[in-house]
């Protein structure tokens, strides 16, 4: 209930948010240039429209969820209004889930929003609704979530510019920690190789949530990898926000 | 703090740290499994949108060389991953960015050539690559020589090994050696008469005793191959007008199919065989 109430009031601060509404402005600009880009090849548009399209919906989730999520906890602190939330019966853990889902309703409508331009964009061109399309930015949706919780948890100790960097590293890293692979499967046995897997295990692996190239060309997805790949993402993002409210109920703000 | 309060904060902070090793292990664990499922991958699907060299420049913010490396480094572990089938795709499109990037970068032109010969097997995109580097790199003589020896010794051909090799010889530091190549590769190409002259033209300029005998011994060859087409020629008119072939050579002189008996460079007959008609130096050309 509490976390409710705090997730309600996470949601209308950040609905106020002028910066929410300019990301919002430029992610529909770039799904609508995708139009003006697709003019420009030789052959499939609508691969152009799509890939420009879910990758607009991608990045302008992620500028949302870093650059209001890191805000969240510390401004929070910064007016001092924690210590008027903290004197109340209200757990250190409930304020930083309200906030965490308080934020990922805001991105579940801002998705919403995209995907319908999107879809539509798309629906004009193909003149059928796609529901592929869907499960793309379904998981795309749920990369926007882990984010969340790192940019909160990145907030929960830090200032907004730095959890900022912070985040926008774990976003490269997560989309880049499969070139750990490659370097695995060239390494000799040993504690090199030891020390790799370790960090290729334990580093974020945003690919697992990234259809988009087998959504976009028509390729099989195995049914295997939804539920591996949501419960990952589940998992993950549990960890991060346990983290969060570890390093959370440690803060002495006096 | 009461004793009660902090024990039981002290049990949430255990359940805590429980969840998180719980999470942990999940997500580790989850992520092998992820692993595990075989996605299927559009042929060159990892470097398809990699935009052209051209537009990447403006996008480096001056530090052009250093993505040239980046991307050099990266496509030196890309191109030697066996397990993926589809590398070479765009071979001479990842080349062509490096190029782009750093046209002064050496390593990435020869390099780029070698895997596109010898990994790749597409000579195509080996000289196209070597050809951006002579564009690039109007000193240096190594990319039309690279270029030459790939049409001579994997693509056999032996016009375009010629090319290859004056266009190297044009350029100032140049060895001398590439002269001698190109006029292999004219003997190759069947050109015996340019051959010969371009043999002996190395031959009086020879600045040594071991390039004298090397153009010798090209010389003595190229005179036995047009010695040994002619009197082939003439046992096979001899064959026509008589059912058989000559038994020896003398016959051939005599039946004025040849107008003398060649002898070879050093003045040796040549070894006729009347079963085949055909002729062979008595030593080999290399071991005069």
């Amino acid at each position: 209930m509490k976390i409710g109430a705090i997730a309600g009031i996470t949601f209308k601060e950040a609905k106020r948010d002028r910066v929410l509404y300019l990301l919002f402005f430029f992610a529909a600009l770039g799904i609508g240039g995708a139009r003006a880009l697709a003019i420009l090849t030789v052959g499939d548009r609508v691969k152009i429209i799509k890939d420009v399209g879910l990758a607009s919906i991608s990045l302008f989730g992620v500028l949302m969820a870093i650059l209001i999520g890191t805000g969240l906890v510390y401004k929070e602190i910064d007016k001092k209004t924690i210590f008027t939330l903290l004197s109340k019966p209200l757990h250190r853990a409930e304020f930083i889930l309200g906030k965490f889902l308080g934020l990922v309703l805001t991105l579940f409508v801002m998705t919403l929003f995209m995907s319908l331009i999107f879809l539509a964009i798309v629906y004009a061109h193909t003149l059928k609704v796609e529901g592929a399309l869907l499960v793309a930015v379904g998981y795309i949706f749920l990369e926007l979530v882990l984010v969340t919780a790192v940019a909160i948890l990145f907030s929960s100790f830090s200032t907004p510019i730095l959890s900022s960097l912070f985040a926008l590293a774990f976003y490269l890293i997560g989309h880049l920690s499969w070139g750990l692979e490659l370097i695995l499967k060239k390494m000799a046995p040993g504690t090199g190789k030891s020390l790799v897997r370790f960090l290729y295990t334990v580093l974020p692996d945003l690919e697992n949530f990234n259809f988009r190239t087998e959504v976009v060309h028509g390729l099989p997805i195995p049914p295997g990898i939804y539920l591996s790949s949501f419960l990952y993402g589940v998992c993950y993002t549990a960890f991060i926000l346990g983290l969060a409210v570890l390093v959370f109920r440690r803060r002495d703000f006096i | 703090m009461t004793k009660t309060s902090s024990a039981k904060k002290g049990a949430t902070t255990l359940l805590l740290i429980a969840f998180l090793m719980g999470t942990a292990a999940a997500f580790m664990a989850l992520k092998g499994a992820t692993d595990r499922v075989a996605r299927e991958k559009l042929p060159g699907s990892s470097i398809i949108y990699i935009p052209s060299g051209k537009f990447l420049k403006y996008a480096t913010f001056g530090y052009r060389a250093v993505a040239a490396d980046a991307i050099y480094l990266w496509a030196i572990q890309y191109y030697s991953t066996p397990t993926i089938d589809d590398r070479f795709d765009h071979l001479d499109h990842i080349f062509a960015i490096i190029n782009e990037l750093d046209p002064r970068y050496q390593d990435p032109y020869e390099v780029g050539a070698l895997i596109a010969v010898e990994e790749a097997r597409n000579p195509a995109a080996a000289f196209s690559i070597l050809d951006r580097g002579a564009t690039n790199n109007p000193d240096q003589w190594v990319y039309p020589f690279n270029a030459g020896h790939v049409a001579l010794m994997t693509l056999k051909d032996y016009p375009l090994a010629e090319k290859y090799f004056d266009q190297c010889m044009k350029i100032p530091g140049a060895p001398e050696f590439v002269e001698r190549l190109r006029a292999n590769a004219i003997f190759k190409k069947g050109d015996l008469q340019t051959s010969w002259e371009t043999w002996l033209d190395i031959y009086k300029k020879a600045p040594d005793e071991r390039t004298k005998k090397i153009a010798s011994n090209h010389l003595y060859n190229v005179k036995a191959t047009i010695d040994a087409a002619a009197v082939e020629d003439a046992a096979a008119k001899y064959r026509e007008r008589f059912g058989r072939l000559p038994a020896d050579l003398e016959t051939l002189r005599r039946t004025g199919f040849l107008r003398e008996v060649p002898k070879d460079m050093d003045g040796e007959d040549y070894l006729y065989d009347p079963a085949t008609g055909t002729v062979k130096t008595v030593t080999s050309p290399w071991r005069r």
